[in-house]
């Protein structure tokens, strides 16, 4: 199971790499924006992609729209973590096909609790 | 000055010196008349140039609504956005303390029970046991096994926590980078003014920016007071289970 984690922000990365290793998820790997992102997403071997919303370059709602659209990607689970917590911005990240929505800050227990529910999903399916 | 009253001048200037050598008195009185006449007309125009200057630099000034909107909104939103900065990583600052206060005595306990055991054991290899203090030391690792166990953990949770503390800087960062933007507006937008007010500007109002309502914000300040914004991680799982998510 390879994990990309997408933030601006190579503090907020390291927490989330970290929390996923306490999870048991030791391969990750990390792009700053959705533009960086999505190239290592198209190249393939990435199972699972954990996206903040607000970043320069493409926003984590846009990398989100471009990984659904894409049928190589289309299937991908996609958890955002993000501080944006309007509700149209919820709405519109549920439309657009997320599999879970952390808001920052969060905790170690919510993370592992999304991530155990998309996988639960997964494997009812 | 324009050169046709330039020119009435001079001629009027040009009599006015013959009158006064030819001594007419009346015919120098009609030339000084002319003379200080288009003087005054010159002054009028001056005069009249700069109140149309000052009416446009004042309506530019009035026009600017994003100057005033900065003054009136965005500068106390900075306020409250700079003390979020001030309050959030305060919180971060004393939750890392904290939990680093909670860990120092359980790495204590931890060097404690380890001492103790350096010493027994290096009895225990020397083979300096009785019988009786060898189920002494049994009873010891047996008691003190969970102990360390639990220390353990609780030192990882500890170090768990101290790590998602620092979750503060990329909250308090996407709020200091609004702040830079805003400071570079207003800025720029005080270049405008002064660049207006010295000078006229061809300036248009700009068009009031289209909502975007889900553009990206950042942590939300006073969200409590916001009803289209949600506050903890509960109100979205209800909001995205009540779209039978």
């Amino acid at each position: 199971m390879k994990i990309l984690i997408v933030d601006d922000f190579s503090t907020m990365r390291r927490i989330i790499k970290n929390l996923l290793r306490d999870l048991g998820f030791n391969n990750t790997t990390e792009a700053d924006d959705g533009l960086t992102a999505l190239p290592i997403l198209q190249a393939g071997g990435i199972d699972f992609l954990v996206t903040d919303w607000n970043m320069p370059g493409m926003q984590g709602i846009d990398l989100l729209k471009a990984v659904r659209a894409d049928e190589n990607l289309a299937s991908m689970p996609v958890l955002m973590v993000t501080a944006e917590t309007k509700r149209e911005q919820i709405i519109t990240a549920a439309q657009a096909g997320v599999n879970g929505y952390i808001v920052k800050p969060f905790t170690a227990a919510t993370l592992k609790e999304k991530i155990d529910k998309i996988f639960e999903r997964i494997d009812a399916q | 000055m324009d050169s046709s009253q330039k020119a009435q001048q001079l001629k009027a200037a040009r009599a006015l010196v013959i009158a006064l050598e030819a001594d007419e008195e009346k015919q120098a009185q009609i030339q000084l008349g002319i003379l200080a006449q288009s003087q005054e007309s010159d002054l009028f125009h001056q005069v009249g140039k700069l109140t149309r200057e000052l009416h446009e630099a004042l309506s530019n000034f009035n026009i600017d609504s994003r100057l005033i909107d900065l003054a009136e909104t965005e500068i106390p939103n900075t306020r409250e956005r700079l003390n979020y900065v001030i309050t959030t990583t305060e919180e971060a600052a004393h939750k890392t303390l904290g939990f680093i206060d909670k860990s120092i005595p359980l790495t204590s306990k931890l060097k404690h029970i380890t001492d103790e055991f350096d010493s027994s054991w290096h009895r225990f290899r020397m083979e300096q046991h009785s019988t009786d203090e060898f189920s002494a030391f049994e009873k010891d690792i047996e008691s003190y096994l969970p102990e360390v166990k639990q220390h353990s953990d609780q030192i990882h949770n500890n170090l768990s926590e101290m790590m998602l503390a620092q979750g503060f800087q990329d909250l308090t960062g996407q709020v200091i980078s609004q702040v830079i933007s805003l400071v570079e507006e207003v800025e720029s937008n005080l270049v405008r003014l002064v660049q207006v007010s010295s000078q006229h500007l061809e300036h248009k109002q700009k068009d009031s920016k289209p909502v975007d309502p889900i553009k990206a914000e950042g942590p939300q300040i006073n969200a409590e007071n916001k009803p289209n914004v949600v506050s903890n991680q509960d109100d979205v799982d209800d909001l995205l289970s009540s779209l039978g998510f």
